[in-house]
């Protein structure tokens, strides 16, 4: 998942970290995992809440990213209707992006085990 | 896996791009609604919610933009929008598009024609099946190859099983058969082939059927055509099959039609019909197939996979050496059977590749010159739009971005100057053949579209990249101020004044080196002909006989009459008959002895037979007397010596009336008195003075190959009655070219006057492309320069000085060029060496083209000079 992910535009918030390298498309997934299909403004407001406004997301920044994922076959879309009954596109995981999101998952830990080792180790 | 998922998943968001942009706009929008209404929860105000909600969604256009950017394919669509606008830049100037692209098509078109001749005569596999197995099987020794005989290839080829099979082959009998029974008789070129042949070289026929082993041992009568053949007799009739040729007096039975494309194993010889190597005794007065001294065949064989080659030739050479009885063995050192790669087939161009790779050479330096040239244009252009470039740059674009588009606009010329090229080319590469009267089978593939390609490209980095950077290494400032008109930036000026004069050497040395080499290969055109011949070829009128072996004697038998019938001729002085003479297709080689004086390899000795009368036509006698009728079967054998001949064999004694004999050492009982000595002939044009042996044609019998005529007046009036008096006297004969020996000459001067013409023409398109150049360099110096000229003038400077300013600056690079151009002349003088003749020194054709180059390049700076000189001074300043 070598992704470049579209950094905020108006980070002058020091508080606000940056969305790190590669991560976007790992929430994206594990959202999708973890809550069912969803569509563009539920994924962003999810990923919000879990990071519990320490990101600075614009949420357009997702709409890039679910195509990417969808053109890998990692997730799928189809028309819906969302809860105030507008016209919504509906993502959902696929099997592929399970397996996508297990081994990212399984990435992710290890790289932060690694790096908690070393810093400990350091300090 | 995944990669070609995306790419695909890009490629289908690229097609269906309108639906993509509906797509994200709703998605989009139906986002921003639900956080809308989720701000107004929160107690906002529908205008103040709307506008958080943009807040919160960030820049709408930029993820639109990003969106896209991964939806499809985002550099096709750059390049569509750079070559869309760079055709629009195109038609807003016509005039220079269309300089552009016919420079660069006829360009690289002819190189592409060229490319594509050299590609068939040196680097082409055959069209069979596995070329890279074949490997012709050879007899060498000492490092010469020699021919088998039929007995040793049978013998070899029955009891061999390293090779996959083999084939032995000669055109030689066959090479200038006659086929009588569809109309007048005429020539047909054949070759007989061993019955293995079409197996070995997996070709199969594309009507009927091919040869086979078995059809070999029964001497059937049957041919197979080529397809060309096919087309040129027979209009491509399926009917074909079972019809008869007569070849040789021999009826054979067309059985087949070989692939279209298929021209034999032979690389120069393109057949019309193969016939199997049985049928050999019946197409010619002797039998080859039971004569082990007869060295004739050549032989090709198909490598085993599973044997490498090396294996195979030591079995074949242990195989040989134990039948070595069955093929004639010199003295000297042993003999050797060797295997050599033979996936181009048995290569009988090799001549033609040196002509070839000159004339690409030629091609590609005038092709160097038209693409300065186009630099020079696209550098004129670059500061006509230095206010545009500017402009596009102020607003933002990055110098990249406009380099990007500045080459995408020279690519564009290219392209469509390459798909122009490949249309010259096809005709260009058939002139070519045509011109060289080669038998070269060509195919335009996809070979000649990547070489036009590869040409292409590289032809426009040349041209484009030098100009683009150029042109986008503006200052903004004086950019934007030199206002839309285009103008001349001072700062920057000197810069690209530097690259037009470095353009500007490198086309005026390439004109004076092609120029040179044109002049070299003209003159050595001139030298050939007009060479003392030994002979006056413009008064001599020659008939050829092509050798028809088959009727060796018959024409014998004809040789008196037809003597008769032409000197009876109105017009005709003298008429003599010959065989394997002077300035014709065959000759025949041997050796000659005197006593105490053995034959030399050295010697190239050649035996002409000829009629009396010769020596009045010919070569005339310079001591002794020539034959006559007296000299006839019975009376004591003569010859007569070439003066070279008579220096070799006797030095400096009278020969007159001593002997010589046929053969390596002199022998007593094949002796022949010398009655007389000819002037020196040249045999060819290239051959020097020969050492050659006239014999009676009345002691020994040959076949009359050539009708010598000398005419009263002028010969080719006489052409005509002589042609209707042959066929007269003997109605079946096939009569060959009538020509006088002028016109022989230039028909043995092919490729010479092919190289004198095209460089030629090309050193002439060089010497135009330089004048273009260097007229549009000085005319856009001089015009930078017209407000220093209008000051210069209203201080008082005369108007010669005003063009002896500009003339100097021309000077300057001149001289440099004609030095840089004079050495390169140098060395391509010597690198032309095998090519030239009778060119002693090359310091005159230099100094020719080193004046017309230099008066070309100051006429073109001249016609500007004196623009600048005649400037009005009032109007020049107010141009500040």
């Amino acid at each position: 998942m070598s992704v470049v992910i579209l950094l905020s535009m108006d980070n002058t918030n020091g508080s606000r970290g940056e969305v790190p390298y590669g991560t976007l498309d790992l929430m994206v997934l594990k959202t999708l995992d973890s809550m069912g299909p969803l569509h563009g403004y539920g994924i962003a407001r999810r990923i919000e809440q879990v990071s519990q406004g320490g990101l600075a997301l614009n949420q357009g920044t997702i709409y890039p990213a679910l195509l990417r994922l969808e053109q890998h076959g990692w997730i799928t879309s189809d028309w819906g209707i969302s809860e105030n009954k507008r016209r919504a596109r509906f993502y959902s995981i696929s099997a592929a992006g399970r397996r996508q999101l297990a081994a990212e998952t399984e990435n992710w830990s290890r790289a932060v085990a690694m790096v908690s080792r070393l810093l400990e180790g350091q300090s | 896996m995944i990669r070609l998922r995306v790419a695909l998943a890009r490629l289908r968001g690229f097609l269906a791009r309108r639906k993509g942009e509906l797509r994200i706009q709703e998605e989009i929008e139906s986002h921003l609604a639900m956080l809308a209404s989720e701000f107004q929860r929160r107690g906002l105000s529908p205008r103040e919610a709307r506008l958080a909600a943009r807040r919160e969604f960030g820049g709408a256009a930029q993820i639109r933009e990003e969106w896209r950017r991964v939806r499809g394919l985002p550099w096709i669509e750059t390049l569509a929008r750079d070559v869309a606008y760079a055709l629009r830049q195109l038609r807003r100037n016509p005039a220079f598009a269309a300089a552009a692209i016919l420079t660069l098509a006829l360009g690289i078109g002819a190189n592409t024609a060229i490319y594509q001749v050299l590609y068939a005569v040196v680097f082409r596999p055959l069209p069979v099946t596995e070329p890279g197995r074949l490997v012709q099987v050879e007899l060498a020794q000492n490092g010469q190859p020699q021919h088998f005989s039929y007995p040793l290839f049978r013998e070899l080829e029955a009891r061999q099983n390293a090779l996959d099979g083999m084939f032995a082959v000669s055109e030689f009998p066959l090479r200038q058969a006659t086929l009588r029974g569809r109309g007048l008789a005429k020539a047909v070129h054949g070759a007989l082939v061993t019955g293995d042949y079409f197996r070995v070289l997996g070709v199969t026929a594309r009507l009927g059927r091919v040869f086979t082993k078995q059809d070999d041992r029964t001497s059937a009568p049957l041919a197979v055509i080529s397809d060309r053949f096919w087309e040129a007799e027979f209009e491509r009739s399926p009917a074909v099959l079972g019809q008869t040729l007569e070849i040789n007096r021999v009826v054979a039975t067309i059985i087949g039609v070989a692939p279209r494309g298929f021209f034999g194993e032979t690389l120069g010889q393109t057949p019309d019909v193969w016939m199997p190597m049985s049928l050999q005794p019946r197409l010619m007065p002797a039998d080859y197939l039971n004569a082990p001294y007869f060295t004739w065949l050549a032989v090709i064989g198909r490598l085993r996979p599973d044997v490498p080659v090396r294996r195979a030739q030591a079995a074949l050479d242990a195989l040989y050496q134990r039948n070595a009885n069955l093929s004639v063995r010199t003295a000297g050192p042993p003999t050797r059977l060797q295997l050599r790669p033979a996936s181009r087939g048995i290569d009988e161009l090799r001549h033609f590749a040196d002509p070839l790779y000159v004339l690409m050479a030629i091609a590609g330096l005038v092709l160097l010159i038209a693409s300065s040239n186009l630099a020079n244009l696209l550098l004129s252009r670059a500061a006509a739009r230095t206010h545009e470039i500017g402009v596009r740059l102020a607003v933002g674009a990055g110098r990249g971005r406009l380099l990007r588009q500045l080459l995408t606009e020279s690519f564009v010329l290219s392209a469509i100057g390459a798909a122009l090229a490949l249309w010259f080319a096809r005709w260009g590469s058939r002139m070519l053949v045509v011109l060289a009267r080669q038998q070269i089978a060509l195919e335009p593939g996809w070979g000649a579209v990547a070489f036009t390609a590869a040409v292409a490209i590289g032809v426009t980095c040349l041209f484009g990249i030098a100009p683009a950077l150029a042109a986008t290494r503006v200052d903004l400032h004086t950019a934007l101020r030199a206002g839309r008109r285009g103008g001349y930036p001072p700062g920057r000026g000197g810069r690209r004044q530097f690259l037009r004069k470095s353009l500007v050497v490198v086309q005026v040395s390439v004109s004076l080196l092609l120029v040179f080499s044109a002049g070299l290969l003209v003159r050595t055109l001139s030298n050939l002909r007009r060479q003392n011949f030994g002979f006056q070829p413009d008064r001599i009128l020659q008939v050829g006989l092509p050798l028809e072996i088959s009727a060796w004697r018959h024409n014998a038998a004809l040789a008196d009459p037809l003597r008769e019938k032409i000197s009876a001729l109105p017009g005709v002085r003298v008429t003599a008959l010959s065989a394997f003479g002077p300035m014709a297709d065959f000759q025949q080689t041997g050796f000659f002895a005197a006593p105490g004086r053995p034959a030399q390899e050295s010697d190239a000795a050649r035996m002409v037979h000829v009629s009396p009368g010769y020596f009045h036509i010919m070569a005339r006698i310079v001591a002794g007397r020539g034959f006559t009728a007296e000299d006839r079967q019975g009376a004591t054998p003569v010859a007569v010596l070439s003066q070279t001949a008579a220096r070799k064999l006797f030095s400096q004694d009278d020969p007159v009336g001593k002997f010589v004999s046929y053969s390596k050492q002199f022998e007593r009982r094949q002796q022949l008195l010398v009655a007389g000595v000819a002037h020196d002939v040249h045999f060819a044009p290239r051959d020097p003075y020969g050492f050659i042996v006239y014999v009676p044609l009345a002691q020994n019998p040959a076949p009359v190959t050539e009708i010598e005529v000398r005419a009263a007046g002028d010969p080719a009036a006489i052409a005509a009655i002589v042609r209707s008096a042959i066929q007269s006297a003997a109605p079946n004969l096939r009569i060959g070219e009538i020509r006088t020996l002028s016109d022989a000459i230039d028909a043995g001067l092919i490729q010479e006057r092919m190289m004198a013409w095209l460089s030629a023409a090309f050193g002439a398109l060089a010497l135009l492309l330089t004048f273009v150049g260097v007229y549009g360099v000085i005319g856009y110096a001089v015009e930078r320069r017209i407000p220093e000229i209008g000051i210069r003038l209203a201080l008082g400077a005369r108007r010669g000085q005003i063009s002896s300013l500009i003339l100097k600056d021309v000077s300057l690079s001149l001289g440099v060029s004609l030095l840089v151009g004079g050495a390169a002349s140098v060395a391509a003088g010597r690198a032309l060496k095998n090519l030239l003749f009778g060119i002693g020194s090359v310091d005159g054709t230099l100094a020719g083209a080193a004046l017309s180059i230099a008066a070309v390049s100051l006429a073109a700076a001249y016609l500007p000079a004196r623009r600048g000189a005649r400037l009005d001074p009032t109007e020049a300043l107010r141009e500040e």
